[in-house]
């Protein structure tokens, strides 16, 4: 008897004590076996995102949107798919867009994602008119910094905040640029950061200039941003991963568009991993409850 | 006057930068318009120099030393010498003077950057997850009547920011942006007033040379 109840506080003591390799090898597990086995949940569009969705599909055509790339490489799987779904739905709608990143190591990443959309959609184009035409319907003007000078200065005059594009061409000889220039000709601006760059929007150009904002956050980050969507200055988010593939099924199922959701995708690691984490911190809780009981 | 002249600077800038806040006239206006998109740049444009030098010389100075992990300094110049070159001279996708492109082998900065920079970043935080892991299965315990709480609000929001509590629970996910929309929200405001009003306090504190610790040094 006395060997069986030392036996069952050494498996408890032992849970106690895992070895966090272990940890790390079976995480590593569950967030593998999903994406080679792929299994697909559907998401349900939440308030934030449905929000930000539904204003962007109201934009008038003589304003357009505005995507801040102010991501950088370690969010990429986390907000990238952000940025992909919010062009998807602008061409699909015929909305101008204008891309700018606050983040240098943004660049490369826009750039990316302005690549795969335009080839998704001028891929099956038969004339100009269906093509994604740059300097027509989307303009990519770079990087600009530091953070004040774009964000401020877009209130006055884009064109004189980026006098050349991410190209090289002169930005004022663009036909994009010959309806939009400042804030008054912006439907929303999205700000897609892992970072505090979508705080100085809402401070400077949403609370100087009455532009629209919207953020896409990583999921960590984003109880940060409720408050202000509470008080209106932000009008819809996108938060992390689960933000990005709601946003995927709002964009196949109201724009008719089919492409890889790679956010969707990825929801099935992140919900077993998320399990995995519960799951652990129950076991860490038996343990440490039977331990403290047979103390006493 | 080693002294004098950055609190001077700072006074003058800090004056003029809010100043534009508050007074809409059109002199005040286009001042800061100059001020911001001239001046602001021409700053950034420095400390975009004076940062890359003193990267180099951090690094140059611990391979003399032979300080600690020496070994990759070397690897951070030539990786900044070698990207800083194609970057510059090869276009972003291989269309510019310097060639970048060797039988189907491309080295573009477009490429360098979406094959290792990206993987590279991306491994970086992922790491993350896996150090939390094992913080949570050891540290988050339902210890007292808080730390329960706490325990209760991260499940929901675990189990509510994947799309599989929908199935479960299709509640959850509405309980779990109730949080976020009302108890959150609630905490976040007040930090943020006390934030704020810290910030203000702190920034008339620097403006007026009161406090002076962003001058380095204790004189």
């Amino acid at each position: 008897m006395m060997t069986f109840e030392k036996n069952k506080t050494g498996i408890w003591e032992k849970l106690t004590k895992l070895d966090r390799r272990i940890i790390y090898l079976l995480l590593f597990l569950v967030v593998l076996i999903p994406l080679i086995y792929p299994f697909r949940l559907t998401p349900r569009a939440m308030s934030p995102v449905l929000k930000l969705f539904n204003h962007i599909d109201t934009i008038p055509p003589d304003k357009c949107l505005i995507i801040s790339v102010d991501y950088t490489p370690d969010t990429e799987p986390e907000l990238h798919p952000m940025t992909i779904a919010l062009l998807r739905h602008a061409f699909s709608r015929k909305i101008k867009v204008g891309i700018l990143c606050i983040s240098l190591l943004g660049l490369g990443l826009a750039q990316d994602a302005i690549t795969t959309v335009t080839n998704e959609f001028n891929r099956h184009a038969l004339t100009r008119d269906d093509s994604v035409v740059y300097g027509r319907d989307y303009v990519f003007w770079g990087w600009q910094t530091p953070v004040l000078v774009p964000i401020l200065g877009m209130g006055e005059n884009i064109a004189k905040v980026f006098p050349v594009d991410y190209y090289g061409n002169k930005t004022d000889t663009l036909e994009f640029m010959k309806t939009i220039k400042n804030y008054n000709d912006v439907g929303i601006l999205v700000s897609i950061s892992g970072s505090a760059i979508p705080f100085y929007y809402i401070t400077y150009a949403q609370t100087q200039f009455g532009v629209r904002i919207g953020v896409g956050s990583t999921a960590v980050q984003a109880a940060d941003f409720y408050p202000y969507i509470n008080s209106g200055q932000v009008t819809g988010m996108m938060s992390g991963m689960k933000g990005a593939a709601e946003y995927e099924q709002l964009v196949e199922e109201r724009c008719r568009f089919y492409g890889r959701r790679k956010a969707t995708d990825a929801m099935a690691s992140q919900t077993a991993a998320h399990i995995w984490i519960m799951v652990t911190i129950i076991i860490g809780n038996i343990s440490y409850f039977i331990l403290k009981r047979r103390q006493k | 006057m080693k002294i004098r002249l950055p609190l001077i600077l700072v006074l003058i800038t800090g004056i003029l930068g809010a100043l534009p806040f508050i007074i809409p006239h059109k002199i005040a206006q286009d001042f800061d318009n100059e001020f911001r998109n001239s001046v602001l740049r021409i700053i950034a444009a420095f400390s975009l120099v004076l940062g890359v030098g003193s990267i180099i010389k951090h690094h140059t100075y611990k391979i003399q030393r032979r300080k600690e992990n020496w070994e990759y300094s070397w690897i951070l110049i030539v990786s900044l010498v070698i990207t800083s070159i194609i970057g510059l001279f090869g276009g972003i996708e291989g269309d510019g003077v310097l060639p970048t492109r060797i039988g189907n082998f491309s080295f573009d900065i477009q490429t360098i950057y979406m094959y290792m920079a990206i993987p590279l970043g991306a491994t970086m935080f992922a790491m993350l997850s896996f150090f939390m892991a094992s913080a949570a299965y050891r540290a988050f315990r339902a210890r007292n009547f808080e730390a329960t709480l706490l325990l209760i609000a991260a499940f929901v929001m675990m189990l509510g920011s994947v799309p599989l509590s929908t199935y479960i629970l299709p509640r959850l996910p509405d309980f779990a942006e109730w949080i976020l929309t009302v108890p959150n929200t609630a905490a976040k405001r007040g930090m943020g007033f006390g934030i704020a009003l810290g910030s203000l306090a702190t920034s008339l504190k620097i403006i007026l040379g009161i406090e002076r610790g962003w001058l380095g040094g204790t004189k």
